[in-house]
């Protein structure tokens, strides 16, 4: 089926997210079904000048690794993905999900060591990223595996995603730059403050901020998109907080998760399910105990837990927080094979303190700042 | 459901085809429709210790490319593919699409910008298959495009596929393939002895001059099914008559009834009874369109019947084939063209072949077992 919003999606991701021109050797990737989309960003891609090529991951093929592969296999890099992080100019990621929980049985130590392996890969494109070399975008794609997770039927699902990207209004890209303005003022706003304390339901936490950089997420790197992120102190995280939303990571989660930290570091996590998996995650290595990125959502017009991690951690009034390897650009230092976002919402009696200040209560900011 | 016949495929490829083995880097193309028989390769692959990954993409995007891309853009070659080309250990690529018609109407001009490009890299993989560098295998995963081509459902069609590369349930692929590979090899030497071939049938008449021209067997290494004898002509040596009653598919384009007159290695004649005008076009590609780069047995009695396919109907049982323009540098040929155009010649009911004088071939089958597999 020709969806007439697949056309505008391709535009605003080839015209305003990645910014595809001349001589651009761009990488279309689909994790899953999304070849209606692929073929509209293909043609876009060409019509910008860029030299396209579309591929489609095949799921059963990395399942096959993770289950049956041997150690080398499992950390072996394919010469495609190490040309994409050190030569690509432009990777566009559709992620358009066929089963969310393909990989919920497979085992969490060979899991952890693939991520592992990749890490210096990670790493390096993300380090281009920062320095501009190389433009990247994951972009959402309704499936029925999608809306299921969040209980809703497909044309629902496409609803709220398109909604959320903004493609219900007339110009979409005009929508992402007011935005971005937004943001821009919240960000610069946070560039001030030193320390920052989150007070809700089960959560006291405290995380230093000073002299980090705080990333105005526009869409341009995710999309649908709506934060504003940093990479907090590595050693200054302290008190306990609880995620009102699970954590998911590819297929597995955990339920009701509290952290503890001292120091920087956790010191106590449990999970009211899903414990041990938490736990696995959180001893992946040295970084995965620390937090490396630090966001509060923004996206108002994505309102509803969907269990779909890039609207989720968008929702305007949560923040989140993620375990793990800290974003180049922000500051942040930490290093880890995880990266590991988890949310929590808070719309309903939610409080942040900026260097001793309420600054933003009920999932909105006080001060005017945005 | 895993088709039991695609994991016997995907068996006999890695296992015989490209003999894949631990550590070799392995990549798999194709179309998305293909997916069960790349993953059936990946995890074969995987069972080798090799390093499998996969690089399939959306169908239609060179219909995509063809509207909107510039010339410039249509000559660009990604790097992905040349790394691929250079360093790949083994290799194969799932033909097959939803649609084979699908570019039957793109601009030729264009199309044949967009194929020279295409071919400048599979000029490049052949020099490293050549050279012992690379395993390669090409075969095709069934869809509903091809079995309407074919003019047979999908499950019929499939099992067709199955039969001609034997990998139905219970068959033995790998100790089948061997076989054939030991009788067409013999096969083959016993044909370098000729000096001239005699290929008579309904309107044809045709001598082609072979001495001193390697024949080579295709055992299933670099097609999948596979089954033929073949070698490059004497370029100057092909003279008289053919005539071809299956159409001939170039391009998604079908021309019927051709027949060709030979004088001095030249075609002299041309005709056909539809498609004439595209017929000629492509005998005036370049100087070496009119020149035979091939002649070949078809000896895959799995295959019975001609599907619009030239992986399957250039292997049928009991036919022979020619292609105008291309030889092969392995068989020793000099005629050099963009063109390699594969025509069949049905010799089932009435054909004879003469080497040398003497018959070797009568009614779709050699007179006798080769003389090595004989000894």
């Amino acid at each position: 089926m020709l969806d007439a919003r697949h056309a505008k999606l391709a535009e605003v991701i080839v015209g305003y997210s990645v910014e595809i021109g001349e001589g651009d050797r761009v990488l279309l990737e689909s994790v899953g079904q999304a070849s209606p989309l692929l073929r509209e960003l293909y043609g876009a891609t060409l019509r910008a000048g860029g030299h396209p090529e579309a591929l489609i991951a095949l799921d059963e093929a990395e399942e096959a690794l993770l289950r049956e592969g041997n150690d080398a296999q499992l950390e072996w890099i394919a010469p495609d993905l190490r040309w994409k992080v050190e030569e690509g100019d432009v990777w566009v990621v559709i992620d358009a999900p066929v089963n969310t929980k393909r990989l919920t049985n497979v085992d969490p130590a060979r899991m952890g060591r693939r991520l592992k392996a990749r890490e210096p890969i990670q790493n390096r494109y993300l380090e281009r990223s920062a320095s501009g070399e190389f433009r990247w975008v994951i972009c959402g794609y309704p499936t029925q595996a999608s809306a299921q997770d969040a209980g809703m039927s497909l044309r629902q699902f496409e609803d709220v995603l398109y909604r959320a990207a903004f493609l219900d209004q007339d110009d979409p890209v005009a929508a992402w730059t007011t935005f971005g303005d937004r943001l821009e003022r919240v960000g610069s706003f946070l560039e001030g403050v030193r320390e920052i304390r989150i007070v809700g339901d089960e959560t006291d936490i405290k995380l230093g901020v000073e002299g980090r950089q705080w990333i105005r997420a526009k869409g341009l790197r995710n999309f649908p998109d709506g934060e504003v992120f940093t990479g907090p102190e590595e050693t200054s995280v302290e008190g306990t907080i609880k995620f009102t939303f699970p954590a998911m990571m590819r297929g597995r989660q955990a339920d009701g998760v509290r952290l503890r930290f001292e120091g920087g570091e956790v010191v106590e996590a449990t999970a009211d399910r899903g414990q041990d998996f938490l736990r696995e995650m959180v001893g992946l290595d040295d970084g995965s105990k620390r937090v490396g990125e630090f966001a509060f959502g923004m996206n108002d017009a994505i309102t509803e837990y969907t269990g779909n991690l890039l609207l989720d951690e968008k929702i305007g009034g949560t923040i989140h927080m993620a375990l793990g390897r800290s974003v180049p650009g922000t500051g942040g230092l930490n290093k880890s094979g995880l990266h590991w976002d988890i949310v929590c919402d808070l719309r309903d009696g939610g409080e942040v303190y900026a260097d001793g200040e309420l600054v933003y209560r009920d999932g909105a900011f006080l001060n005017g700042a945005s | 459901m895993r088709d039991p016949r695609v994991e016997n495929l995907a068996e006999l490829i890695a296992g015989y085809s490209l003999d894949l083995r631990e550590g070799q880097v392995y990549r798999i193309d194709g179309e998305e429709h293909s997916a069960p028989l790349a993953v059936a390769l990946y995890r074969a692959a995987l069972r080798r210790g090799a390093h499998p990954y996969t690089r399939i993409s959306p169908s239609g995007l060179d219909e995509l490319a063809l509207e909107h891309a510039s010339d410039e853009q249509l000559e660009h070659i990604p790097e992905l593919e040349l790394m691929a080309s250079e360093q790949l250990d083994a290799w194969t690529s799932l033909w097959g699409t939803v649609n084979t018609r699908a570019l039957t109407r793109a601009d030729p001009e264009r199309r044949r910008r967009q194929l020279s490009t295409h071919y400048r890299m599979v000029n490049r993989r052949w020099e490293r298959i050549s050279a012992g560098e690379l395993a390669w295998c090409g075969t095709l995963y069934p869809s509903q495009a091809h079995a309407q081509d074919a003019e047979m459902s999908l499950a019929d069609y499939e099992d067709f596929v199955h039969g001609a590369c034997h990998t139905r349930e219970g068959d033995d692929p790998i100790a089948h393939w061997q076989g054939v590979s030991e009788t067409l090899t013999a096969r083959a030497q016993e044909l370098e002895g000729v000096r001239e071939l005699r290929i008579v049938g309904p309107k044809t008449d045709l001598r082609l001059i072979v001495e001193g021209r390697r024949w080579l067997p295709s055992d299933g290494k670099h097609n999948m099914p596979d089954g033929e004898v073949f070698t490059s002509p004497v370029e100057t040596g092909t003279s008289g008559e053919i005539y071809f009653a299956f159409p001939s598919v170039f391009q998604g384009q079908e021309v019927e009834n051709v027949r060709l007159r030979f004088e001095d290695g030249h075609v002299v004649h041309a005709e056909a009874t539809s498609g004439e005008e595209y017929l000629r076009a492509l005998l005036d590609t370049d100087s070496g369109a009119r020149v035979l780069g091939e002649v070949a047995f078809g000896l895959n009695y799995e295959i019975d019947r001609f599907t619009r396919d030239i992986l399957f109907d250039e292997k049928i049982g009991g036919t022979m084939h020619v292609a105008l323009g291309g030889g092969f540098d392995e068989a020793g040929t000099e005629n050099k063209s963009d063109l390699h155009w594969d025509l069949i010649c049905d010799l089932r009911q009435e054909g004879e072949v003469y080497a040398d004088g003497e018959l070797v071939w009568k009614a779709g089958s050699f007179v006798a077992e080769p003389a090595v597999a004989r000894a």
